[in-house]
Parts: C-alpha cells; structure tokens; sequence
C-alpha cells in the first residue's frame, strides 16, 4: 500500500470537524449537565407546581396517569395560586420588608467595608498587614454559627452581648426579636458583620492601586481630606465598589439564614424576607402550589440581579 | 503532603510577622522621635500614628468582639455565670496565668467542662481481625482513652454523632464532584470548544449572583426527593451538594490551571507525548495545590450546608450544622456548652477554610476574583 493510500485511508475515519474540533466539550459536559439536573429540572417542576393546588396531603399520593406520577393528587387549577399572591397582604409586607432590607443593609455594608478598609490602608496606622489578615476572620466561620452566635447576643436574656452592653448605659434588659423595627435592627447588624470582609477585600485592593503620588500632589495643591476623598479616593474605587454592591445587594435579597434562625420572620411575620416566605408557605403551613409561585417570584427576581450584575460589571473579566 | 509544608511555612511566616512588626514599630517611631526632637516635625505628626494605630486597634478588637465573647462564654464551665447579672468580665472565670508556674496546670485555671461535654468519651472500639489462609483472628479490646465522666461530665453530646454525619456526607460529595471538575476545568482552561464562554459565564454568574436560586428551588427538590423515597439519605444530599459545587469549583480550578505556563506542555508535546500523558504528568501534578482547594471547598460545602439538610435530614441522621440548629432551641443547654459546641465546629473550619484561601492566592495571581 502506497503512502499517499495510508493517508486517504486515515482521513476516511477522522471525526467530522465539526466534532474533532469541539471534543472538549465531553469534558464539560457531564458536569455541566450533572450542575443543571438540579437547577433545571426542579425549576421546571416548580413551575409546574406553581399551577396546582399541591398541598402535603395530595402531593405525595399516588394518582394513575403521568399527572398522577409526577403531581399526585394535586389538581391543576391555573394562575389560582398567582391571584392569590395577589391579594395576599403577607405578599406586598415580604416584598416591601425584603427590599427595605435590601436597601438599609447594602448602604450598612458598604459604609462599613469602605470605613474599615480606608483606616486599614491608612499610612499613619501600623501593623495593617496583621490587621487585615485578623479583621476578614468572619468569612470563614460558617454562617450557622456566625448567625447562631448573633442570636445569641442579641438574646432577651441578660446575659446577652447586646443588653450587657445596654446594662453598661443602665438600660433595662430589651427583648429584641418581639419588636419588629428592632427585630430587622439586628438583621442589619448580622448582615453587615456577615458580608462586610468581602466589602474590605475588594475595597483594600482597589485603595492599593492609587498611586500614593497622587494623594501627595493633592495634599501639596492644599486640598482637605474630604476633597482628596471626593477626588483622589473616589474615582479609584467606585467601579469595584459599585461592582460589589450589585453583589451584595443580590446577597441580601436572598439572605434566608438570619431571619429563619432568629425568630422565623417574626414577629407575626412582619420581617419574613421573600425566601422564607416561600419556604414557610410550603414547609410550615403545606401549601406548596403557593409557595412554589413565591420562589418563582424570587427566581425572577435573582435573573434580573444577574442580568444587571452582567451588564453592569467585570463579570466577563472572569471568563477570558 | 506539600499543602501540610506549605502550611506550616505560612504559621512560621505569620509568627515571625508579629515581632518583626512590632521591632519595625519600634524603629520607625524612633526615628519620628528623633524628628521630633531636631524640630523637623511637630507635636501633631509624632503622634497622629500611635493615636490612629491605637484607634484602628480599637475597631479591629470591637468587629472580633463577638468571637471573643463567644469564647469566653465557651471556657466559663456550666455557664452559670453568665446567666447572672454580674456583668462584663475581660478573661474566664477563674483565669490566672500563674497557675501555669505555681502548679503546672496548662490551662490556666480555665474551666474545660463544657468542652469536655462537646467531646464526650473517646473510645477505640474493639476490632477483629482475620488473619488470612488460617482460622485465627485477632480481637482487640475496646480503649477508652477519655472518659468524660470522669471529668464530672454526665450525658456528653452527640457531637461525634453528627461530626460522622457530616463526614459521611461530605466523603462522597467531594469524590463525585471532583470526578466532574477536573475534566471540565482541564477544558475550560486548555481548549477551545463550542459554548465555552457561554459555560463558564453561566458558572460565574451563579456563584456571584445566584446563591439563593439553590433555595429557591428546595421546594421542587424536597417533592423530587420525596417522591423517589430519597428524604433522609445521606447521599442522596451528598449527590445535591457535589452537583450545587460545580460552578464555582470548576471556575476556581480552571483559574489556577490558566496560571500554568504553556511553555511545559508544549515542551512536552514537541517530544512526542500524547494528550492524556501531558495531562497525567505535567497539568495535574502542577496544578496540586489548586486540586487541594478545591478539595477543601468542595469538602467544606457538605460539612456546612445547613438549609437543605434541615429540610431533608430526620434527627438520626443530623449533620454537624443542623445538630448546633438543634441545640439552640433547648432551653435546657446552658450557653456555655452551647458556645463549646458552636467553638469545636467553627474553629477547625475557619483555619482550613483561611489556609485554602492564603495558599490560593500565594499560588498564584488570581485575577478575576474580585470582579
């Protein structure tokens, strides 16, 4: 057999190129596919659920036909569930706390990230590398206990961290989790304790990345700390900062631990942020079918989180 | 075994930091002094640093005060102190540093019972052993090396209970996750293929914006597991936990591989070595300390995770999380064994969990991390 035949012969059997050149995606693939059996496939389900009246008692019972398989006993009844969403004050009170939440813990977040990480930079300081290291410590606790322990601070009793520290002042014992504006108080202390070393690192990198020249120029042409902030400080970190607001507003939309832990949304479900609502809904009172159109409610919300968080930031800096 | 010497090289790193910070202090305030004495500076800048590093002190110590209080109350023994009123005390009770002089007790005086409770009685069970080609068998018998009783310590917790829980969930979560992350991030990083953005965007939008879409969707999952009779299996959680670590898992390693000069593997190439051995002997082997990462957050994710598992898992099979859940709501556990008990679970993740973070970025230049 003549070479040129040889090699006639071995193109003959190469894969198609459309396949030889993408064969790496088998690599991609099965973890791919392994990742989205559990995000497609439940999202699917529950958006079928979200049409039924699925409840604990007919969810699970088993029902003849494909309905039956994959519904139970639950019956279809259409946009029943999102009407009533509609109607339900507990709805527009989540929502509205849930944003508010947003709102207050982000502004407390950032203030305190960029507070600290601005003293932590600071050239009169000494020993900020050591600082530094000690004062990120909170990432990595698990959230379990950094939010059990919160709970117990912020404990009625009085050895609690928080009225111990009232009893300094002389104030009497106060039961925190009972009132509402003071029971999402400390949803915002515990968030802001939570998130605020992601806030320092991203905030400590970017402070890093100004030339020390330029603070020197300022201070020569005479400009005050709060105008070498505004000018100087400023125009270097708002990007990062902004970028990591998006993230940890998106954080605090989803925040479920610290509610569910410290008195279930309570009280009287006044701070029942979205994802506990959903999850009270189906798990405490069984009512599935609704409780699967509030996470939906949530999901749709968490895309448009993704989509601004893709258009607005360096997300694709991630994927070259 | 790299990643143990790299630790230990990191702690002498971080010793040495603290006195060399302290002498580096020591020598620039000298210097400000001797500034000052000549009349180069004045009052204001000899001690704005003391009064701002002080200051920073005094912020650094109140953000850790909560951890520091929780230790406190985790070394005051039954914990009946702290239900009183007596107020604020800076050290545990009974803390005397002289008692490590005067009668050699190394722990100062401190009460360890609540740790004692956590812990309870650490028995070696007795093993038989089969000697093989013949009949004998060797039969061990069961050593207590720790009998919490003896400490006074009367019905310890089912730590060991849930810590074993929570090993055998995390065991197979890491082994099915790793099994689909190091394929995909070798392709990610190395190849290029059809959708290959698409994926790994997809990936990184999820761990960045999406941690709640998992929750979100526990309803469905809770029905799918409960229609295949899965409520209660520990594996059936571990198989959700390896899929839920896929993104970020993948994203981090591919990350570490793209800091792996391509110069190596087209050396390799160049002498004739087929894809799976530069794989085998020059992509993995180099990317070791990324693999170790991602081990230890892939692990860590099945030791934490509390809300699935609280949802799915019946009290027999509690895992560490769900069993300080647990604990909360007993009126009956006095704080201090509480904090004991939230201590031994937390402390050990958050040194790992630092480690794997520092050997990450000492290992190379992370870029997109932050963004």
């Amino acid at each position: 057999m003549a070479t040129t035949d040889v090699a006639q012969h071995v193109r003959e059997y190469e894969l198609p190129r459309w396949l030889s050149d993408n064969l790496a995606l088998f690599l991609v693939l099965p973890g791919l596919f392994f990742f989205l059996s559990f995000v497609a496939i439940p999202l699917v389900y529950l958006i079928g659920l979200s049409f039924t009246d699925a409840a604990l008692s007919t969810m699970f019972q088993d029902a003849p036909g494909l309905w039956g398989t994959v519904f139970g006993e639950a019956d279809f009844v259409g946009f029943a569930n999102y009407a009533e969403l509609l109607s339900d004050s507990q709805f527009y009170r989540s929502f509205g706390i849930t944003w508010l939440f947003v709102a207050t813990s982000v502004v407390g977040k950032v203030l305190l990230g960029v507070g600290i990480a601005m003293v932590l930079t600071h050239h009169w300081v000494r020993g900020k590398r050591l600082m530094r290291a000690l004062v990120i410590l909170p990432m990595g606790l698990p959230n379990i206990f950094t939010i059990t322990i919160w709970r117990g601070a912020f404990s009625s009793a009085q050895f609690g961290l928080a009225n111990q520290l009232l009893a300094f002042f002389g104030i009497g014992p106060i039961a925190w989790f009972s009132d509402r504006w003071l029971a999402f108080f400390t949803y915002n202390v515990t968030e802001m304790w939570l998130a605020y070393p992601f806030l320092v690192i991203i905030t400590v990198s970017a402070l890093q990345n100004v030339p020390t020249e330029l603070h020197e120029a300022a201070k020569v042409d005479g400009a005050g700390f709060l105008s070498r902030f505004q000018h100087v400080t400023m125009p270097a970190i708002k990007r990062p900062v902004m970028f990591a607001s998006i993230l940890t507003a998106a954080a605090s939309f989803q925040q479920f631990l610290i509610p569910f832990i410290f008195n279930r949304g309570g009280p009287a479900r006044a701070n029942e942020l979205v994802l506990l609502y959903g999850y009270r809904e189906a798990f405490e009172f069984r009512e599935f079918g609704e409780g699967s159109a509030i996470m939906l409610t949530a999901v749709a919300i968490i895309g448009l989180f993704m989509i601004v968080a893709a258009t607005k930031g360096d997300l694709a800096e991630g994927a070259h | 075994m790299s990643l143990l010497s790299a630790i230990a090289a990191q702690i002498r790193d971080d010793l040495k930091a603290i006195p060399e910070a302290v002498a580096d202090w020591y020598h620039k305030s000298r210097y400000k002094l001797d500034l000052y004495r000549r009349g180069k500076i004045g009052f204001p800048q000899l001690v704005a640093p003391v009064v701002s590093s002080l200051g920073a002190l005094v912020l650094v110590a109140g953000l850790m005060f909560p951890v520091y209080w929780i230790a406190l109350a985790a070394l005051s023994g039954e914990g009946a102190s702290l239900y009183s009123s007596s107020g604020f005390r800076v050290v545990p009770d009974g803390f005397n540093p002289l008692l490590l002089v005067t009668e050699g007790d190394l722990w100062m005086g401190m009460d360890l019972s609540a740790f004692v409770w956590v812990i309870g009685d650490v028995v070696i069970p007795s093993l038989r052993v089969s000697i093989p080609f013949t009949d004998l068998s060797v039969v061990t018998s069961e050593t207590t090396l720790f009998r919490a009783a003896d400490y006074g310590v009367e019905n310890p917790s089912d730590f060991t209970t849930y810590a074993w829980n929570s090993l055998t969930v995390a065991i197979p979560t890491v082994i099915m996750a790793m099994i689909v992350i190091v394929p995909a991030s070798y392709a990610l990083s190395r190849r290029e293929f059809l959708m290959r953005k698409k994926v790994l965007y997809g990936y990184i939008l999820f761990t960045q914006v999406g941690g709640g879409l998992g929750l979100a969707m526990l309803i469905a999952v809770f029905a799918i597991f409960a229609g295949l009779d899965l409520t209660n299996s520990k594996f059936a959680l571990a198989v959700y936990y390896a899929a839920m670590a896929v993104p970020f898992n993948t994203w981090l390693l591919k990350t570490f591989m793209d800091s792996i000069p391509p110069s190596y593997e087209e050396a390799a190439v160049m002498d004739g070595a087929p894809p799976w051995r530069v794989v085998w002997e020059i992509i993995l082997p180099l990317s070791k300390a990324g693999l170790a990462a991602v081990f230890i957050f892939v692990f860590l994710a099945g030791w934490m995770e509390f809300i699935v598992a609280q949802t799915v898992l019946r009290p027999e099979n509690y895992t560490l999380p769900v069993g300080l859940f647990a604990l909360i709501d007993e009126y009956s556990v006095p704080w201090a064994r509480f904090s004991a008990f939230a201590l031994t679970f937390a402390a050990p993740v958050m040194f790992v969990y630092l480690f794997a973070q520092r050997y990450i970025e000492s290992g190379l230049s992370f870029g997109g991390m932050e963004g």
